[in-house]
């Protein structure tokens, strides 16, 4: 349900086509992986907070690559995840620099500070 | 709290060496994340590489258990910011598999990280021998 909705607000024709690529793709994927690439997944909605329809596809399709190859040669999760999945999760995510929802309040702070006190390198 | 003598901790990097003290091991974590790229860039540079061979490389070098994930984030960020080439191999299983490159900006990226890591060395050094 939640994706179709999405899916009614992302973009252009060719992104929503992307998107069932990729989603396909996951959906595809063989236990234990499939589970845990929706688990990722389901954490970058809250944690990454990108906004921009193209960013989130390349970070979705090289998410799909990642455990793809995995399955294909059956490396373990924890080989690829390490001890830590929050700290792999956070790792991945700020790999990709697209637009964030907080992008807004960064500038609003910059801002800010810049009228109350010129002189800083934003 | 330790995992063993000589098992680090180390959240995703999980770094054994037995050499080092346990105690170190968060503070290896940290350090790490700052230098991660530029070891990467570095192995790089000294001849394409798939994802794969460059895991192996950091275990080589004594980073032993470094997540594969951990590098391929990496590996996607030092993509996404244009610093190596990536060439796309068909693989007989599995997606296409990737090999790196470095390109100019990723050489010009591996100077800088070598001088900031000398100029870094260089006055910790110092401290360490003023026995601050």
């Amino acid at each position: 349900m939640a994706a179709k909705w999405i899916e009614l607000f992302t973009g252009s024709l060719d992104q929503k086509r992307r998107y069932r690529q990729n989603k396909a793709r996951i959906d595809a994927l063989p236990e234990p992986y499939g589970t845990v690439a929706k688990a990722f997944q389901r954490y970058f909605v809250y944690y990454g907070g990108v906004v921009d329809g193209e960013t989130a596809l390349t970070m979705m399709g090289d998410f799909a690559d990642l455990w793809e190859r995995a399955a294909a040669d059956g490396t373990p999760v924890r080989i690829i995840v390490g001890d830590d999945p929050v700290e792999f999760a956070e790792t991945f995510a700020q790999a990709y620099t697209g637009k964030q929802w907080i992008d807004k309040e960064r500038a609003r702070l910059v801002k800010a500070i810049e009228d109350a006190a010129p002189g800083g390198a934003g | 709290m330790w995992g063993g003598p000589s098992t680090l901790r180390l959240s995703q990097y999980s770094v054994r060496l037995s050499s080092w003290e346990p105690t170190l091991g968060k503070q290896m974590t940290e350090m790490l994340k700052g230098t991660l790229e530029g070891i990467v860039l570095a192995i790089v540079s000294a001849r394409p590489a798939y994802g794969y061979e460059i895991t192996a490389s950091l275990r080589e070098q004594g980073f032993a258990d470094i997540a594969e994930g951990t590098v391929y984030a990496l590996l996607v960020r030092v993509e996404q910011r244009g610093l190596v080439d990536v060439e796309k191999v068909p693989s007989e299983k599995g997606p296409p598999r990737k090999v790196y490159s470095l390109n100019d900006a990723g050489r010009e990226q591996l100077e800088e990280f070598w001088r900031t890591w000398s100029f870094l060395a260089e006055r910790i050094d110092r401290l360490h021998e003023g026995g601050a």
